[in-house]
């Protein structure tokens, strides 16, 4: 063993780590490592983590249904009780929708803003290590994602924003993590606030409203939506309810925890907003 | 004695063998909800590093550490070169305690996986819950470290003998008996 410190095989080691060094410390200098070495793990690594995904998908879906039987039972019935409000209100739907054609332009995002353009994406890989549900989709650079493009789901609402762009897949920070910051607004009394994630209600996937005024009328089910403000986000995103309201440690303004309208941690199917 | 070509060609299958290995685990460590109970989740990367390294030689293995931590880093999201230092010095430090002192079985490989994912939970742990000072991270720590660890040593035993079998079936013969 001592002879083996002698050796030029000693020497490889030695330099490979500095090199490990050296660019854990490039990283850490200058972000996340967008270079030549990460482009080729995720190009070697998207399309089996694709597969992966879809069968992943199937097998956890045969298990689900398979331990949760009675549950499905149960929400059958509630489903057909539910199915029959709906018809009901059906009827009042067919004389709403004529009301509703006036208000055409206001529904939907992609009415709203035409000019925006989506990648639908599929999610691939979720590591264990993310606490706040961080994931991987399957679009990258070569379909014209960028770091910093908003992330939502197939209904529209706020899921997170691309923090790494690589040629076939990108990694999303959720709007569960500390470092997300986005400006909000209540929809229905228009106060004004930061949404951003907090590290004791990501496990339960909810997410806070900060700076929000002790004035503030909001309660708890409103929604909270993005006003757009510094261009990062889109405006009028759906983002998700109020589930309780607190006060901030230093007493001047108060807390809203959100409950995501996205389904945050179990997400599989997203659209990325790569122009709006 | 084997010719040098068939020598050659040995390690190309095993080497290779190791490489899909390496693909298996990046593509299992992370495909959504596969094996979750709560927030845990089992690691594959780390109990191949480590399987490899104790059946091969601590050059190899410690190589082999190295690129196995660059995937978990990419996956995972991570600084990348940290978990790939980590894994790499495991490696090494492993395959050199198998040489000179350890007893190799499943029990104890399992045992040795557990030890160093604990280690790099735990530091993993402090460089990016702990330290940033997120709160009530402990109940994340409880929720996910022992579960993740107590899996991921169950499965080790799995790579192991699937990485044991490619080493011995694929070994060397040099004549010296």
């Amino acid at each position: 063993m001592k002879d083996f410190f002698e050796t030029w095989k000693f020497r490889i080691l030695i330099a490979v780590a500095v090199f490990l060094a050296g660019l854990m410390a490039y990283a850490a200098a200058n972000g996340r490592l967008t270079a030549a070495p990460q482009e080729l793990l995720s190009v070697a690594a998207a399309p089996f983590q694709k597969v992966a995904s879809l069968v992943g998908g199937g097998i956890s879906s045969v298990w689900d249904k398979y331990t949760s039987i009675d549950e499905t039972m149960a929400e059958n019935e509630s489903l057909k009780e539910e199915n029959a409000e709906l018809r009901r209100q059906m009827v009042d739907y067919d004389k709403m929708k004529a009301e509703n054609e006036a208000f055409k332009n206001l529904a939907g995002i992609q009415e709203d803003n035409p000019e925006m353009s989506f990648v639908s994406a599929f999610v691939i890989g979720r590591d264990g290590l993310d606490a706040f549900g961080g994931f991987t989709l399957d679009k990258g650079t070569a379909q014209g994602v960028e770091r910093g493009d908003t992330v939502i789901d197939d209904e529209g609402q706020l899921l997170g924003t691309v923090i790494e762009a690589d040629l076939t897949s990108c990694r999303v920070l959720t709007i569960l993590h500390p470092s997300f910051n986005a400006a909000g607004v209540v929809s229905r009394t228009r106060d004004n606030g930061i949404l951003t994630g907090d590290a004791s209600y990501a496990a339960q996937g909810q997410c806070i409203f900060t700076d929000l005024s002790r004035e503030s009328m909001a309660s708890v089910g409103d929604e909270v939506i993005t006003t757009g403000l510094g261009g990062v986000y889109p405006p009028d995103l759906l983002v998700g309810r109020i589930v309780s309201i607190e006060p901030e440690a230093s007493g001047t303004s108060v807390i809203a925890v959100i409950q995501p309208d996205a389904d945050v941690l179990g997400v599989k199917q997203a659209f990325i907003i790569t122009d709006y | 004695m084997e010719s040098r070509r068939k020598r050659r060609r040995s390690q190309l299958y095993k080497w290779g063998l190791y490489v899909l290995l390496l693909l298996a685990c990046t593509v299992l460590q992370t495909i959504p909800g596969f094996l979750q109970f709560g927030q845990a989740k089992p690691v594959f990367l780390l109990p191949l590093a480590l399987a490899v390294a104790v059946c091969e030689d601590e050059f190899s293995g410690a190589l082999f550490g190295a690129v196995c931590g660059l995937m978990w880093d990419y996956t995972a999201g991570r600084t990348v070169g940290l978990l790939a230092l980590t894994l790499m010095g495991l490696s090494f430090g492993l395959s050199v305690a198998s040489q000179l002192y350890l007893k190799l079985t499943s029990t104890n490989f399992a045992l040795l996986t557990a030890g160093s994912l604990w280690l790099v939970l735990s530091s993993d742990f402090l460089f990016y819950y702990a330290m940033p000072g997120y709160s009530n991270m402990l109940e994340r720590y409880i929720a996910y470290v022992p579960l993740t660890i107590v899996m991921s040593a169950l499965l080790s035993v799995l790579l192991y003998r699937a990485v044991s079998w490619a080493s011995e079936t694929f070994k060397i013969d040099n004549g010296v008996i």
